[in-house]
């Protein structure tokens, strides 16, 4: 819905704030399937995009890059050496498809939320956090028990050594609740709500600055607007720090899980 | 596809160093986990015995105590 709509469906006199209306959304056009709505377009979209990118980048590779090439390479080295090498380890290198395209792809999604006519961010819907944090669990839970066998990734999850044998009967079941429950919910849940509050925070500035400056223009209401307008460009820069920030703390948590299933030492 | 002199640069070859950073990131984002974890089953097995025992003080004990027992195991796990 765009702010014009908006407040053409509120229809009142006085200002309305949006709510979480801004992010349902119905299909595309009158008989479009079901499924076919604005997130998943974008979904899609970043999907072709990253691949196109890369595919750009790495199709024909030169010994010395120029172009596009370049800026692949900087995101390459970027994950592996951020990432890649100092989560996982030595074998990190081996993870390098996973975690580049879990980056970008979300990278992209996020990045959406800045993009005029797109202007939202995907993983602002639960759904599209879920999915992408649920691959990186079974993926965990399947090294894990691959590396350290099933009854030694339960026991080294469980038991730390080092502590008295009636602890354990107190401490495990925090240990099991956290690393089993709570850590893919906190691993969505992050990058959902950060996406999710900066959509909103974004729309809220930017219907205060339509709606006193254009909707309802008063001497007292056009300092008002004019900080909303201000106040959008401000917001819109953080969120483009955010949104990239959070895929990479994303991703990081992906790599971290994994060096942790291979290493279970720590 | 990368230059060979980019992956030379790259490299870390102190794997002390490398156990280290693993630590340090796993313990930085595993603290809100355990503490969440830690409220939750003793707040949870606070609030059954508040049930069952009609009282009503053992569900914020039991985050206390949880949140405490959380604290230890964070100390235990990544503080030494």
């Amino acid at each position: 819905m765009s702010a014009r709509q908006l407040l053409a469906a509120e229809g009142g006199n006085e200002f309305q704030a949006p709510g979480t209306e801004i992010f349902e959304w119905g299909p595309l056009w009158h008989g479009a399937p079901s499924w076919l709505t604005k997130p998943t377009l974008i979904v899609a979209l970043s999907v072709i995009i990253v691949c196109g990118f890369f595919w750009a980048a790495f199709s024909k590779p030169k010994l010395v890059p120029r172009g596009v090439q370049n800026v692949g390479e900087v995101g390459y080295l970027f994950v592996r050496d951020q990432l890649a090498r100092p989560l996982i380890g030595k074998d990190g290198d081996k993870w390098m498809p996973f975690l580049m395209s879990t980056f970008f792809f979300i990278l992209v999604m996020n990045l959406m939320g800045v993009v005029p006519v797109m202007q939202l961010p995907a993983p602002s819907h639960i759904a599209f956090a879920i999915v992408p944090a649920a691959v990186v669990y079974v993926l965990m839970i399947f090294l894990s028990i691959k590396e350290q066998g099933l009854v030694g990734y339960f026991r080294n999850m469980m038991f730390p050594p080092g502590l008295p044998a009636w602890l354990y009967v107190i401490l495990s079941p925090i240990e099991l609740l956290s690393n089993i429950i709570l850590r893919p919910f906190t691993h969505a849940v992050r990058l959902f709500a950060n996406m999710f509050a900066g959509h909103l925070i974004i729309a809220f500035f930017a219907t205060v600055a339509y709606w006193f400056l254009f909707e309802k223009l008063t001497p007292l209401g056009a300092s008002l607007g004019l900080l909303g307008f201000v106040m959008t460009i401000i917001m819109t820069a953080f969120e483009i720090f955010v949104q990239a920030l959070q895929a990479f703390i994303f991703t990081l948590l992906a790599a971290s899980y994994i060096g942790g299933a291979l290493h279970p030492d720590h | 596809m990368v230059r060979p002199a980019m992956s030379k640069e790259g490299q870390r070859p102190d794997p002390e160093s490398d156990a280290d950073h693993r630590a340090f990131a796993n313990a930085a984002w595993s603290i809100p986990s355990y503490l969440l974890s830690g409220m939750a089953v003793y707040g949870g097995l606070g609030w059954l015995l508040d049930r069952w025992l009609g009282t009503s003080a053992l569900l914020p004990i039991g985050v206390v105590v949880g949140l405490a027992l959380a604290l230890y195991l964070v100390y235990h796990r990544y503080g030494r």
